[in-house]
């Protein structure tokens, strides 16, 4: 009891703590945040495990009837089929936030309840140091944090396989797409280190949580409206092939642009109206059927051509998102670390 | 050794400057008070010294010549903040098991028989502990990774007599077992009178006086002078001055301590809380310039 710490000679260096002691901290200082993660991510994920496998049947029952449809009765199945399986009611939006979500609340206490309370004077002060205790408390829950989104993101995926298979969806769209393969995990990460970022700065919890979910969602906002665009586009007269993100479309006749307006008027002259879901024709009884609109524009010349971003793309845009995203959240865990050394109360 | 050493040491927040030109020698073996007002700059300068806060002017080293807040001046020292800060929703036994972890050394059978010889339930939580239970935690804890500098920021301020008692043997002991140097800052000198044995008197963000307290009450004399004018006597530097009717009582410092006082005058020692408070109340200002707003 009375043995003296071994003396360091000036200068030295002294071997820093060990990795398994800080293991322990690390499980121990966010024990709390992870069961309460992982409470909320089992319920979710038993909520799209039992939609999923609906998704799955209701497929199944539907069998052939896929785009292209043909008969009527497989308009009908498939219709029911999408109204069923394609409205998810919050579940769509929730998915899209959840990594925001996720990140700010686990993400800004880390730092910023220590700072908060005051106990980071406690923390600060251990033989350990600070560098060693601020690995210790945000990198394993950073990776945990991001494996266990990542794993929601396979399950979202396997859920909307059907409907995306049905061409209800794709997987490209903005709705889905930053929710599933890599991208969730980058969005994940983006949400965590601008969390802890936005607790070291603010040095108190709740407007950290609320300003780094701020942050993230304009992010997410403005990645939605980039996104479709970072990959050139490609071009195809008429529909784009099934699955593919449609971006944009313009009437052309023998090759050269033509406003929407001179299409419209070419179809009133055969008593066919444009509208923004497609077409409608006034028809008298005992008249002929009316022209079919489609066949009749191509016969004069006029066609749709569409821009889109093909579905083989789809990992190519989540490398590209994930990437960028580790760029970014590295850069500010790289500046979280560089303010704890920095601070100085 | 010296425990900590500073030369023109200051800290500055915004344009307020929290601590000034604070040049300090304390030698290791020894429990200092540093005694001042609140906001004389005690816990800026314990900051600086456990390595929270970085200096804006001047420097420090402590344990000899380490830097404050290195792994081996962290090493060394054991923390007590203001406060005591603790994670009040780990239990007893987690704050021990979280400290041993986070230090690489930490003596857990001592930790364990000094909490139980208290009275600490291991499973209680730290955020249900009264104040003086809480404090003994925390100085535990420090205690159990055998420091060479204790460095304790106010840590009896919230405790009634009795827990302030227990508190200040467990360091007394600590003191003697391990032979660890203690600084401990307070605003109250009284109960530091009996264990100090070395004194840094603050206010204002600028250290009044420093020094082993018997060298200091060596150098002190309260002077009474009955009647006639006061005159300067070039054996001493007068420290306060006060008149009552025909009588004056000057606090004054000796030139050197051989050089008492002469006969006519009644010249008696000074007990060190009277030497203390004449400098607060004077603001330090005879060591030097004159103290704006260090005491009202």
């Amino acid at each position: 009891m009375t043995t003296l710490a071994p003396v360091p000679t000036s200068g030295t260096a002294i071997s820093p703590v060990p990795l398994r002691q800080l293991a322990w901290v690390a499980r121990r200082r966010n024990r709390a945040t992870v069961l309460g993660l992982g409470g909320l991510l089992a319920a979710l994920a038993t909520y799209l495990v039992v939609t999923g496998l609906q998704a799955h049947a209701a497929y199944d029952d539907l069998g052939s009837c896929v785009p292209p449809i043909t008969t009527d009765a497989c308009r009908i199945r498939w219709d029911s089929f999408i109204n069923g399986q394609g409205q998810r009611g919050l579940t769509g939006p929730l998915l899209l936030m959840l990594p925001g979500i996720v990140g700010a609340v686990v993400g800004a206490p880390l730092i910023g309840r220590e700072l908060e309370s005051g106990v980071f004077r406690y923390s600060w002060t251990q033989g350990a140091g600070r560098m060693r205790w601020a690995v210790a408390i945000i990198i394993p829950i950073v990776v945990l944090t991001a494996a266990l989104m990542g794993s929601l993101g396979l399950l979202v995926a396997w859920r909307n396989g059907p409907v995306v298979d049905a061409g209800a969806t794709q997987r490209l769209d903005t709705s889905t797409f930053p929710t599933t393969g890599v991208a969730v995990l980058g969005w994940t990460l983006l949400g965590l280190s601008a969390g802890v970022l936005a607790g070291l700065i603010w040095r108190r919890v709740v407007p950290a949580v609320a300003s780094s979910f701020a942050a993230w969602f304009g992010l997410a906002y403005l990645a939605s409206t980039v996104r479709p665009q970072l990959l050139t586009p490609l071009t195809s007269a008429g529909q784009p092939p099934v699955g593919s993100l449609d971006i944009a479309d313009h009437w052309t006749k023998d090759g050269v642009g033509v406003p929407v307006s001179e299409v419209s008027s070419v179809l009133e002259k055969v008593g066919v109206q444009m509208r923004e879901d497609g077409f409608s024709a006034q028809v008298e009884a005992g008249s002929p059927a009316p022209t079919d609109p489609i066949t009749y524009l191509s016969d004069h010349g006029y066609i749709q051509v569409h821009s889109y971003q093909p579905d083989s793309r789809y990992w190519t845009f989540q490398w590209i998102e994930l990437s960028w995203l580790v760029l970014v959240s590295l850069a500010l865990l790289g500046l979280t670390f560089w303010l704890v050394r920095r601070r100085s109360i | 050794m010296n425990i900590i050493e500073t030369h023109e040491l200051g800290r500055r927040y915004g344009t307020t400057w929290a601590l000034q030109d604070c040049s300090l020698t304390i030698p290791a073996g020894h429990l200092t008070a540093l005694v001042g007002p609140n906001g004389a700059g005690k816990t800026t300068l314990l900051n600086l010294v456990i390595g929270l806060s970085a200096p804006s002017a001047g420097n420090l080293t402590v344990l000899g010549d380490l830097r404050p807040g290195s792994l081996s001046a962290l090493d060394g020292i054991g923390f007590v903040a203001q406060d005591v800060p603790v994670y009040r929703g780990f239990s007893v036994s987690d704050m021990v098991h979280l400290t041993k972890n986070l230090n690489r050394s930490f003596d857990v059978g001592y930790a364990r028989q000094r909490l139980g010889d208290l009275g600490i339930d291991l499973r209680k939580r730290a955020g249900q502990l009264s104040g003086g239970q809480r404090a003994q935690l925390a100085l535990t804890l420090a205690l159990a990774r055998h420091p060479r500098l204790l460095v304790l920021d106010e840590p009896t301020a919230a405790l009634d007599p009795l827990a302030r008692h227990d508190f200040m043997a467990t360091v007394m002991a600590a003191m003697a077992d391990d032979g660890v140097s203690v600084v401990l800052s307070s605003h109250l000198l009284a109960e530091l009178e009996r264990v100090a044995d070395h004194l840094v008197l603050m206010s204002g963000g600028r250290v009044s006086l420093h020094g082993a307290v018997d060298d200091l009450l060596a150098e002190h004399r309260l002077v009474t002078t009955r009647s006639g004018p006061v005159t300067k006597d070039p054996l001493w530097e007068v420290v306060e001055s006060s008149t009552a009717g025909a009588q004056t009582q000057q606090l004054v410092r000796l030139r050197s301590p051989e050089s008492l006082p002469a006969s006519e005058h009644d010249a008696r020692p000074v007990g060190i809380e009277e030497l203390a408070m004449a400098y607060l109340r004077t603001g330090g200002r005879h060591v030097g310039r004159v103290l704006e707003g260090a005491h009202r």
